[in-house]
């Protein structure tokens, strides 16, 4: 196996060529921001807050979908990444009412997260206010589209990993809308298997347990890789 | 969306002056972060716009005023101006 050794922020590092310039960065304790990317599931490179400089190429990339090259040098945190990718989470934060002080994740969310590091204390655009509902309907999950960030990381770990693909994505630009079904209630879906692998992996208090209170929930990322892993290992005969 | 509500602002005199650099900010990041074509080249219009006509939307911030008269504030100013 050949490997690829190239540099990120002046460290020299090595991975293998399947690999993405996102998974050697975080080897190598250099963390890049994310919204979308979650280890387990495919990437897609939506959220676009993992976006690097690479010298030579005019374009930015995203770190995620980009594999890593011989001889690269690639930036990940110059002034410039950095003005985007605050702006970025300020659209994120402008486009739904997000709520920390009432949300079930205070404290231990993503996108909150994210904001304290980029050092967001105020939000510079105009708040969208758009109307949405709360879809309660599920015996054990609830559904607060307020909160969500339209990262799909609950679309593909549904689809993916559970086998089910209730979840999906309705509307375009700012009227996209997760979805259950073809839209019904998510306590009236057919394929849901009740698993709450989409909740697991919710960055936010969009997807969350019923019976959580303010700043109670929170969620564990790591039975993704157990999964992923015992399925590579063939562990169990499906 | 965002772009198109301080546009909107500036036609109407409501923008600030610090709307103007967020304008300039947020077509640089469409422009730069973009994965497709579109996404890359649809500010550009504003961006020129904000390159060659920069004193027309000046003009509208500080004096309320469209040079142009192609705005609903008008080519006079509005009477009283900015509080």
């Amino acid at each position: 196996v050949s490997v690829r050794t190239l540099e990120i922020d002046g460290k020299s590092v090595t991975g293998l060529p399947e690999q993405t310039i996102f998974d050697v960065a975080w080897e190598n304790g250099i963390k890049i921001p994310r919204m979308c990317h979650i280890g387990g599931v495919s990437n897609i490179g939506a959220c676009r807050l993992c976006l690097v400089e690479i010298e030579g190429r005019r374009k930015l990339q995203a770190a995620c979908m980009t594999k890593v090259e011989e001889g690269m040098v690639v930036h990940t945190s110059t002034d410039r990444l950095r003005a985007f990718r605050r702006l970025l989470v300020e659209l994120l934060f402008a486009e739904r009412n997000h709520v920390c002080s009432v949300c079930v994740m205070n404290g231990a969310c993503e996108l909150q997260d994210m904001a304290t590091e980029l050092g967001i204390d105020h939000v510079r655009l105009r708040y969208q206010f758009p109307p949405i509902q709360v879809d309660n309907s599920h015996e054990r999950f609830g559904m607060d589209q307020n909160r969500c960030v339209l990262c799909t990381r609950c679309v593909r770990v549904c689809d993916e990993v559970e086998g089910a693909h209730t979840w999906d994505i309705a509307g375009r630009g700012a009227n996209s809308r997760v979805i259950s079904d073809l839209g019904e209630a998510w306590g009236a879906s057919d394929s849901c298997t009740s698993c709450g692998k989409c909740v697991q992996v919710c960055p936010t208090g969009a997807l969350f347990v019923k019976g959580k209170t303010v700043a109670e929930m929170r969620k564990d990322r790591g039975f993704l890789k157990y999964i992923v892993t015992a399925r590579e290992k063939h562990q169990w005969v499906r | 969306v965002q772009l198109h509500d301080i546009l909107l602002r500036m036609t109407r005199g409501d923008a600030v002056a610090s709307d103007l650099d967020l304008l300039q900010e947020m077509c640089e990041l469409l422009r730069e972060t973009s994965l497709c074509g579109l996404g890359q080249t649809a500010p550009n219009p504003v961006l020129s716009t904000l390159k060659y006509f920069r004193q027309e939307y000046e003009a509208h911030i500080h004096d309320r005023v469209c040079p142009a008269g192609q705005c609903e504030i008008g080519v006079q100013a509005v009477e009283g101006g900015r509080p």
